[in-house]
């Protein structure tokens, strides 16, 4: 293969690896979900945690994304919440992430 | 009622005003809040029609300089004052809304925010300050805050950090010497906070760094040169640092 075309391929590695980077952080950034006054990040660990908790407990005591404590009171409530932001992030992430590999 | 809060002064060498010209339709379209604009008459004159916007005109205080050229960030403590609204998002004017991001920010109860944190999007990691001073720098690019005892103390206090701020500079070994609004919040955080930290936006300032050139701009995307490589980001907000993006 001549270098050119090895030129071409890490250029389309780049722009790859970019795309990837900033559509993951812009999904980063789309899970913050305000919910009474807080902030929390709808990520994995927030879900299995509310989901975890609401086994257990009525109602619970969770930290938001500064380390403030808040009283969920409706869990289910909340977890459908935080599931609907965690899967409209990944979604567009998956959408851009699916275009940058295409297009690229 | 919520709001956004602009800062716009045009130089000899940058016109402000025609990044406003850009900004402020995306911020109407993607936030749908009231603006304000705090300018002066000689940049108010340069404004193109911007539909309905509240202009606060003041006399801004003049003296700073970065890269040698006049830096017209010493007003920013005023911004509490200067305010309309019971919360504000307090914005560069070279923040482009791409989103309603800063919505869910805004819907909080916190008396003020700023990011600690930033992402390069170029993927060159550019920003690394741990090294400039002592204390970790915020990026004042976009603050929240509502109108409280709080936020008006941290404000009071960015007004006493500019008046003395070679002292500060010395105390806490910043190496960028001419005023930055950065630094000026994070020292006022830090001492108001007690020196045990302050509560900042979960999330980090997507950033173009001025080494890109910016080509194109679009109502949803915005498009760089780099090293050579052309890229797009699109739906994103970004604060462009570029001040070429004025001739775009």
């Amino acid at each position: 293969m001549d270098i050119s075309k090895l030129k071409n391929i890490s250029d389309r590695s780049f722009h790859i690896a970019l795309a990837k980077k900033n559509a993951l952080e812009k999904a980063e950034s789309s899970m913050l979900l305000a919910y009474s006054g807080h902030l929390f990040k709808a990520d994995a660990e927030t879900i299995n945690l509310v989901q975890t908790l609401k086994g257990r407990l009525q109602k619970f005591v969770i930290l938001d994304s500064n380390n403030n404590p808040m009283m969920i009171e409706d869990a289910d409530n909340f977890l459908d919440k935080l599931i609907a932001k965690q899967q409209e992030a990944l979604n567009v992430y998956h959408q851009a992430y699916s275009d940058s590999i295409k297009k690229v | 009622m919520t709001g956004v809060l602009l800062y716009c002064f045009n130089t000899e060498f940058y016109r402000y005003d025609k990044i406003a010209a850009k900004t402020i339709p995306l911020l109407k379209k993607n936030l749908k809040l009231p603006i304000t604009l705090v300018t002066n008459m000689e940049t108010f004159k340069c404004l193109p029609p911007l539909g309905h916007v509240n202009y606060k005109l003041i006399e801004h205080e003049t003296g700073n300089q970065i890269n040698n050229k006049p830096w017209h960030n010493l007003d920013r403590h005023r911004a509490y004052s200067l305010s309309p609204y019971d919360k504000t998002i307090l914005l560069d004017i070279d923040y482009f809304c791409f989103s309603d991001h800063l919505l869910t920010l805004a819907d909080t109860d916190q008396d003020f925010m700023v990011h600690e944190k930033v992402h390069d999007v170029t993927g060159n990691d550019s920003y690394r300050f741990s090294r400039s001073s002592m204390i970790p720098m915020v990026w004042a690019t976009v603050i929240i805050f509502k109108k409280s005892k709080r936020a008006q103390a941290i404000f009071d206090m960015v007004k006493y950090i500019k008046e003395r701020y070679s002292y500060f500079c010395d105390l806490y070994r910043i190496g960028f010497r001419n005023f930055r609004n950065d630094y000026a919040f994070a020292i006022a955080l830090h001492q108001l906070g007690g020196f045990k930290g302050y509560e900042t936006i979960p999330a980090r300032l997507p950033t173009l760094p001025g080494s890109a050139i910016v080509k194109e701009i679009t109502d949803t995307s915005i498009t760089w040169t780099h090293e050579g490589r052309t890229v797009t980001i699109s739906d994103n907000d970004l604060h462009v640092i570029d001040k070429g993006i004025q001739n775009v």
